[in-house]
């Protein structure tokens, strides 16, 4: 008496997925015709993957995502900038002077907020206090970037060309990233991270024209 | 023989243009926003069913959003973006498990204990609540290969397992669906 060798776990999945070879299908075909317990067992497998196949995907509001995403792919995206000079001393004046710059602008953006407040221009009136202040930042820091260039292409003309490759080269890049957040900012216009992320990428402009302008 | 990854993926696989990539590649924030609006129905899908609910398939989503806009530069076109897209996501979620920080086997024990058969509306619902009682790896490996379409070659690639013991997760996972499903 022959005993019989039932299908393998292998085997009654792959008939049933439809991944087996011919030559192993028409021998797997063959037993289920004399095997009632391997046939109920390999039906019961396709009939999980017909369900399997038939059931919809899950869905969701996947738009509602995007902007959240989009705010932690533009918060990593703050330039670093590298000093354009490897000198320790002059790095740390350089690093100096734009504390400066920037307390001053920070300053100067205070002081504009008092004077707004005082002439009745209430800034919460017309948008969040933490998107105007955001919005005065980069514009009061642009201004200043604005006048630095200018002062910048004055002095152009006499720095090394290595020195004036790096500066483009740095200053491409912030632009760059000023560019990609104000059109963030026009599809977004009342997201104060962004306009935040503006006002730092302009700081950053500013700061670096200002160890320019003290390296002389 | 058919093959089930060309049987169900072409569903989901929505070919991005690859100056589209290309941008995005180089930076272009609203190029990578058209990848998002491209691909996340279907990074979605795999993740609601890896993650086994909602809220954490799509914290999943936002992670592996943001994980692949830091990694973009690295994808080179040899696998398709949504492969590329899915492998990202299967590395989060099983980083998410090592670091123990989300339990989605572990919360969703407690909901389907208390669900009753009048509660499964249909179909989806039955095999998602099914596919949440699974252990993780069986779970993450069936959902690759049986609903996704992937080979246990490229599983054992995306989550660091050997051929084998994808396969061997594959008829554990698919024996414990039937034994959850049949009445």
């Amino acid at each position: 008496m022959t005993r019989v060798r039932h299908l393998s776990e292998e085997e009654r999945h792959g008939l049933a997925e439809g991944s087996l070879d011919d030559d192993g299908t028409r021998d797997a075909e063959a037993h289920l015709a004399v095997c009632a317990s391997c046939a109920a067992d390999v039906t019961r497998l396709r009939s999980l993957m017909r369900r399997i196949e038939s059931a919809p995907p899950p869905t969701d509001d996947l738009d509602s995502l995007w902007p959240g995403i989009r705010s932690r792919i533009e918060s990593g995206k703050v330039v670093l900038l590298q000093p354009a000079s490897r000198t320790g001393n002059r790095r740390r004046g350089w690093m100096a002077a734009g504390l400066v710059a920037a307390a001053t602008i920070v300053a100067l953006a205070a002081l504009e907020l008092r004077q707004d407040r005082a002439s009745g221009r209430g800034l919460a009136t017309t948008a969040p206090a933490s998107l105007s202040l955001a919005s005065d930042s980069a514009r009061l820091y642009r201004d200043e970037a604005t006048r630095l260039l200018d002062e910048m292409e004055l002095r152009r003309a006499t720095l090394p060309p290595a020195t004036r490759t790096a500066i483009d080269d740095d200053l491409r890049t912030i632009d760059d990233a000023i560019k990609e957040l104000e059109g963030a900012i026009a599809h977004d216009p009342s997201n104060p991270a962004l306009r935040q992320l503006l006002a730092s990428s302009y700081r950053q402009k500013v700061d670096l024209l200002e160890r320019i302008g003290n390296a002389g | 023989m058919r093959a089930p990854s060309e049987a169900v993926r072409p569903v989901n696989d929505v070919a991005a243009p690859d100056d589209i990539v290309r941008r995005a590649q180089q930076g272009d924030v609203s190029a990578f926003e058209i990848l998002y609006r491209t691909h996340a129905a279907a990074v979605f899908a795999l993740c609601r069913r890896m993650a086994g609910n909602d809220r954490d398939a799509r914290d999943l989503v936002q992670d592996v959003f943001v994980r692949a806009w830091e990694r973009l530069r690295t994808f080179r076109g040899e696998s398709s973006l949504l492969t590329w897209l899915h492998r990202l996501a299967v590395n989060v979620f099983l980083g998410d498990l090592r670091s123990a920080s989300r339990h989605p086997t572990d919360e969703l024990s407690d909901d389907i204990a208390g669900t009753t058969a009048s509660d499964r509306i249909d179909n989806r619902l039955d095999l998602d609540a099914a596919l949440a009682r699974l252990p993780a790896g069986a779970r993450t490996v069936f959902v690759l290969h049986d609903i996704h379409g992937y080979s246990h070659q490229e599983i054992a690639q995306m989550t660091g397992i050997a051929p084998g013991t994808a396969r061997a997760q594959l008829w554990r996972a698919r024996r414990a669906l039937l034994h959850a499903l049949e009445p």
